[in-house]
């Protein structure tokens, strides 16, 4: 064990029994279970862990919680990671970040000699001139900026979300949280309490409150023990992060790679307080920092945090922790009282008592490093009249070790995203937290309780409060009349570097020169030199920044206000907001039977189509279209959108939704439906069926099934027709057989209907049974050929699928893709909606005027496309056919040019084997409509190509194919 | 319809559930049960059903029914209906009737399917404003039970699952996984239990996302036989 380590009961949180080996800069290093990178590193002596951001210094442990960017570390596959709570683990290799060579011999540090040339600001100032100048430093600015490095070869971490209800959240669990959460479960609350630790208890776990060392421990076990007590209606959230607080009470929680949205009835914010730095030369040296982080060291980790100490402080803490530390066997060198006139404590009584030397009128004005510079070897004190008038009496003192205990500054920032103001007291020389919202309470050092009995009743208090049994505050809950924080610390050496902002290098001056500028309000302030704007947001920034900036612009401190707290509170990972993404996929119930034909699938909205049977497209689809026009093909159409429309004004309500006539439509029929907008823009296109009187089945297309069932039921809603409208989308299996020998294939499983031209004609309607399986069977022709449409149960759907290539097996039947059936309808001049059609498209422009019923008194956008055909045509589609020789051909979006003026787009385009010439459709000029009309295509390489409008049906104008 | 005590191939049924191929990889056995095959054991995994598991019911019989009239036709046929929207009844033999609106409800057949509702109410005479929906085939149905039930739920779905504002017979419309889905708790004995129903084409990204949720727990796939060994569901009425 290392000479720093200390024996139990030092080291609540250590695995004595288990070593963990680990490399810090390739060197191997054993630490405990329970162990940081950091307290791992300290116990065996590192103290140096990082480089600062700006002026690459040397940087350690300050607050050993999490709170600050000093300890930010880099892992193989994550940079920015604080040392300060990263659990080590065996193998694990850390290395320092933001340095060039090495973390001890950081080449870059000499940045800090040219500071006085780089002020806050100043890269709004240079880098601009002379014109193109930026494009030389930009490069070298980019090769300095940032912390660590992103390994972008790394695999991605399971990361994922969850969400969590609770009746009354309480973060941390401290002695007022504990209180709070227990009175709420005995209340009879759900309660869900959230702790950073690892261990409950908060402060007491390491604060020394009394002579006694071990108070706080006791009073955490008897916290610890109420809580068993009450356990069944409390849930635990150790070690865990809340980061935010939203409307409603939604709490984000991060948990190891798991983002938890916790939805609260009501917040009790437990959050504590965190310790302040003194602002003093060289503040910034391992070795300096706060008191609370020794006493996490000793008592969390067993480490003993220096060998000679001195502490600063202006409160009753800075004894307990050197009564703490004396009694690890830590040399006390001084404890530098700051108060002019102290309140006589008993842990001030105890330290004085053991003759421990206690330094009043003096502050620090210097820490001076090591000859290696990477840590503290002493200080410098000077006397004090008055903290604004540094007096030239000094006193060194040698030292590994500064515990800075001068204040705390509430952990605000859920408070403030609450809705809570965050204002400047000075009577507690810290910020008050003011108007929270009725379901937010906050307890405990958050609102000025420093001793653990103001914590507790106050606690238990606002846990009775939540679940609605409180009455009036008791008296003991009243925050502390004395304050603990001194009213600035801050005591200016006349060389070096006094840090206000450990994250972003800010001194004193940098704040002032802020002021300079002009930027005096503190969002200003903080906008223009960064402050606060780090990874720990000012958490020990603020309130040094705010008595600063009183100071220099003369204004009252009293009320002030920091800048605007947002979340995060701390630090999240992307991958913990990106989480576990859900993408739903559907697919037909005949999915697997694609695949095994070997299906290259294609993404149609939500579900997943064949595209073509491969492997290559260009054969597979000149096969599929020979077998189609040739024999037959069957296609699955499952995805086509399927709605039920029931009721008596089932017809009527189509009459409105659909532009054309569907009263008259006689039962056992279908006819073809095109819906439009309120602006006349073409929306959707499928068949409507009547199976009876009041009954239609109508079809919709793949990507838009929703949106037409959606636009149904709102205007049922808005008309209040008497039809019940049912999406059955996935319910049905659906297929198209398609080819000339389609019926010779059907009629033997399909069981005993008439498939006759006479019994089952073109665009008929019947309810049958395919090889026993009950279908609905429609005699359509998208692809010009006859052919049926199968729509059986969708749990059958395979079974139809099987039965139906065995029924074609005889006449060679293949299956075909989307990409086939687009080609083929194109040959029958059919648009696919989307494609062919825009966000403006109305049905004049795309032909499709035929559609309309005439003589209709309403139908959606009937007004709309009046009122657009008052106007001349802008564009018209039409077919187009080019030269077989066409080498190469446009693609789909390439532009229709007259001249230099665009005039449309191809929308399809196929080099058609059927026809043995490319053709397609585009949206012309009008006036380019007529047939023979010659256009020119400028194709994606730039160059222009011929193509002649042509009269669409391309293929089987009489339509003769799709009616045997 | 009944179950059949011999094993088979599911893909000799007409009838398939919309994972079979999901069930069989993960060694199902098959069970017949009318037109299709249900998976019900999967060796190795007892006393999964417990702890956490994972059943498909898909191949059973159900049946919804629409329209204004609907709840009225079906209170006539079955004797009884919620009278609150989202509120499942069980009725005498096992069948579990759901009110989803003023207009529309689900009807689950028994677990152990030796109920005659279902098969009842799929013959019965329908009136002018009660409709059929065809909710065997537009949704897919699992049963999510054991012990860690509404931790795996928690993280696909931002309901409040507790017990008390989430009880034995409440029915949710809700989201899973960003799919729409019909989540109907119906503990077994103390044994949480969820029926989920959703979209029956995204029936294979639902089985494999809640297979995923379930891992952290030790869960896995159980057949329909873990389930009817569980407590019988209560059917004491719940209005």
């Amino acid at each position: 064990m290392s000479a720093r380590r200390l024996a139990p009961p030092y080291g609540l949180l250590l695995d004595r029994s288990t070593q963990v080996d680990f490399t810090f800069e390739g060197q191997a290093v054993s630490g405990l279970a329970g162990d940081t990178i950091a307290s791992a590193l300290a116990a065996q002596d590192i103290w140096l862990l990082s480089r600062s951001f700006k002026y690459h210094r040397p940087r350690g442990v300050l607050s050993l919680s999490g709170d600050d960017a000093n300890t930010f570390v880099q892992l193989p596959d994550e940079p920015n990671v604080l040392a300060d709570t990263y659990k080590i683990q065996d193998g694990l290799a850390v290395s320092g970040q933001h340095y060039s060579g090495s973390l001890r011999s950081d080449a870059a540090q000499r940045i800090s000699a040219f500071s006085r040339f780089l002020p806050v600001g100043f890269y709004y100032h240079a880098f601009h001139k002379p014109r193109g100048i930026w494009d030389f430093w930009e490069k070298r600015i980019r090769a300095r900026a940032g912390l660590g490095a992103v390994n972008q070869n790394v695999r991605g971490k399971y990361y994922d979300k969850a969400y969590a209800c609770t009746d009354v959240a309480v973060i941390g669990a401290g002695a007022a949280g504990v209180s709070a959460a227990v009175a709420a479960a005995k209340a009879g609350r759900d309660v869900t309490l959230i702790e950073r630790q690892p261990i409950l208890g908060g402060s007491l776990n390491h604060a020394r409150l009394q002579v006694k060392s071990t108070y706080g421990v006791d009073l955490a076990r008897e916290l610890a023990e109420e809580l068993t007590a009450a356990e069944h209606r409390i849930a635990i959230l150790a070690d865990a992060l809340c980061t935010g607080l939203f409307a409603d009470n939604l709490l984000s929680v991060m948990r190891d790679n798991r983002l938890i949205k916790l939805r609260a009835e009501q917040v009790i914010l437990a959050t504590g307080a965190i310790e302040q730095p003194a602002v003093f030369e060289n503040n910034d040296l391992p070795g300096v920092m706060m008191a609370s982080a020794a006493q996490r060291l000793l008592w969390l980790y067993a480490v003993r945090p220096g060998r000679d100490a001195v502490i600063l402080t202006a409160n009753a803490d800075g004894y307990g922790a050197a009564l703490d530390l004396a009694e690890a066997g830590v040399t006390i060198r001084g404890i530098v009282e700051l108060r002019d006139e102290p309140t006589v404590e008993p842990l001030m009584q105890e330290a004085v008592s053991r003759r421990m030397p206690v330094l009043r009128g003096y502050a620090i004005r210097r820490a001076f490093a090591n000859e290696g510079g990477h840590h503290l070897a002493g200080i410098e004190l000077v006397s004090v009249a008055g903290q604004d008038r540094p007096q030239r009496d000094t006193l060194r003192i040698s030292c590994d070790l500064i515990c800075m205990s001068v204040g705390w500054a509430p952990a605000a920032s859920l408070a403030a995203q609450a809705g809570a103001e965050i204002a400047y007291n000075d009577a507690q020389a810290s910020f008050d937290i003011r108007g929270l919202p009725d379901r937010v309470q906050a307890v405990g050092a958050l609102t000025h309780r420093w001793t653990p009995e103001a914590a507790t009743a106050q606690g238990r208090h606002a846990g009775l409060r939540a679940a609605g049994q409180a009455g009036e505050p008791p008296p003991g809950a009243a925050a502390d009349a004395q304050p603990v924080n001194h009213p600035f610390p801050y005591f200016p050496g006349d060389s070096g570097k006094a840090f206000v902002d450990f994250d972003e290098d800010l001194t004193p001056e940098d704040i002032e020169n802020s002021v300079a500028e002009g930027f005096d309000h503190v969002e200003l302030v903080k906008r223009y030199s960064t402050v606060g704007m780090g990874p720990s947001q000012g958490r020990q920034s603020a309130a040094n920044t705010v008595r600063l900036l009183s100071r220099v612009t003369g204004r009252s401190l009293n009320g002030s206000r920091g800048w605007t707290n947002r979340p995060p509170a701390y630090p999240e990972k992307v991958g913990q907001l990106a989480g576990r993404g859900f993408e739903p996929v559907r697919q037909s119930p005949m999915h697997d039977r694609h695949l095994q034909a070997n299906a290259e699938m294609m993404a149609a909205g939500a579900w997943l189509r064949p595209a073509f049977y491969g492997p290559d497209r260009d054969t597979a689809i000149e096969r599929e279209v020979s077998v189609v026009r040739g024999n037959a093909g069957l296609i699955d159409v499952s995805t086509l959108g399927g709605i039920e429309l029931r009721g008596p004004d089932a017809a009527a309500f189509l009459e409105r939704v659909y532009t054309g006539r569907f009263e008259t439509l006689k039962p056992g029929r279908s006819r073809y439906a095109l819906m439009c907008d309120m602006t006349g823009t073409i929306q959707d296109d499928g068949m409507a069926c009547r199976f009876a009187a009041d009954h239609f089945y109508v079809t919709a297309t793949t990507g838009n099934s929703d949106e037409v069932h959606r636009a149904m039921l709102w205007w049922n809603a808005q008309w209040g027709m008497d039809v019940d409208i049912t999406n059955v989308t996935g319910a049905y299996a659906a297929v198209n057989i398609a080819g000339p020998q389609s019926r010779s294939i059907l009629a033997p499983v399909c069981d005993g209907l008439d498939l006759s031209a006479e019994g089952f004609p073109y665009m008929a309607v019947r309810n049958g049974a395919i090889a026993g399986i009950p279908s609905r069977i429609l005699r359509v022709g998208f692809v010009g050929e006859l052919g049926y449409e199968i729509h059986a149960p969708a749990a059958l759907g395979e079974a139809l699928w099987d039965a139906l290539l065995e029924a074609g097996r005889r006449y060679r039947m293949r299956p075909f893709g989307v990409e086939t059936q687009r080609m083929l309808r194109l040959e029958k001049g059919h648009i696919i909606i989307g494609q062919d059609t825009d966000g403006l498209t109305h049905p004049h422009e795309a032909g499709m005027g035929w559609a309309l019923g005439r003589g209709k008194p309403f139908f959606l956008g009937q007004k709309a496309i009046e009122i657009r055909m008052r106007r001349p045509l802008a564009r018209k589609l039409v077919g187009f056919a080019m030269r077989p020789q066409t080498a190469t051909l446009p693609e789909e979006c390439n532009l229709v040019i007259r001249g230099d003026e665009i005039v449309g787009r191809v929308t399809s385009i196929f080099r058609s084997q059927t026809l043995g010439k490319p053709i397609g459709l585009a949206y012309v000029a009008p006036d380019q409509a007529a047939l023979g009309t010659s256009l020119t295509i400028k194709d994606s390489s730039g160059g222009f190509v011929e193509a002649t409008v042509t009269a669409t049906p391309f293929f089987d104008p009489q339509n003769r194919r799709q009616s045997l | 319809m009944t179950a059949h005590k011999h094993m088979t191939d599911p893909a000799r049924h007409p009838r398939r559930s919309f994972v079979y191929r999901r069930l069989c990889e993960a060694g199902a056995v098959f069970e017949v049960c009318g037109d299709a095959a249900v998976a019900t054991d999967y060796p190795g995994h007892a006393g999964l059903a417990q702890r956490l598991a994972l059943v498909d019911l898909s191949p059973l019989p159900r049946l919804g029914f629409k329209g204004p009239r609907a709840l009225s036709w079906l209170r006539r046929q079955v004797g009884d209906v919620p009278d609150d929207n989202n509120r499942a009844y069980v009725l005498g033999d096992g069948a579990l009737v759901a009110r989803l609106t003023d207009t529309e409800a689900l009807i689950l057949c028994d677990i152990a399917v030796s109920g005659a509702t279902v098969a009842a109410l799929e013959e019965a005479d329908l009136i002018a404003g009660a409709y059929p929906a065809p909710r065997r085939d537009s949704h897919a149905w699992f049963v999510l039970c054991g012990d860690f039930a509404v931790d795996c739920l928690q993280k696909l779905c931002g309901l409040d699952l507790r017990p008390q504002r989430f009880a034995d017979l409440a029915v949710a419309q809700t989201s899973l996984a960003r799919l729409s889905a019909i989540l109907i708790r119906q503990d077994r004995g103390a044994v949480p239990s969820f029926h989920i129903l959703a979209d029956s084409a995204s029936a294979l990204y639902l089985w494999d996302v809640l297979i995923d949720s379930m891992d952290e727990f030790l869960g896995a796939p159980a057949g329909w036989k873990a389930l009817r060994d569980l407590d019988p569901p209560s059917r004491k009425p719940s209005r």
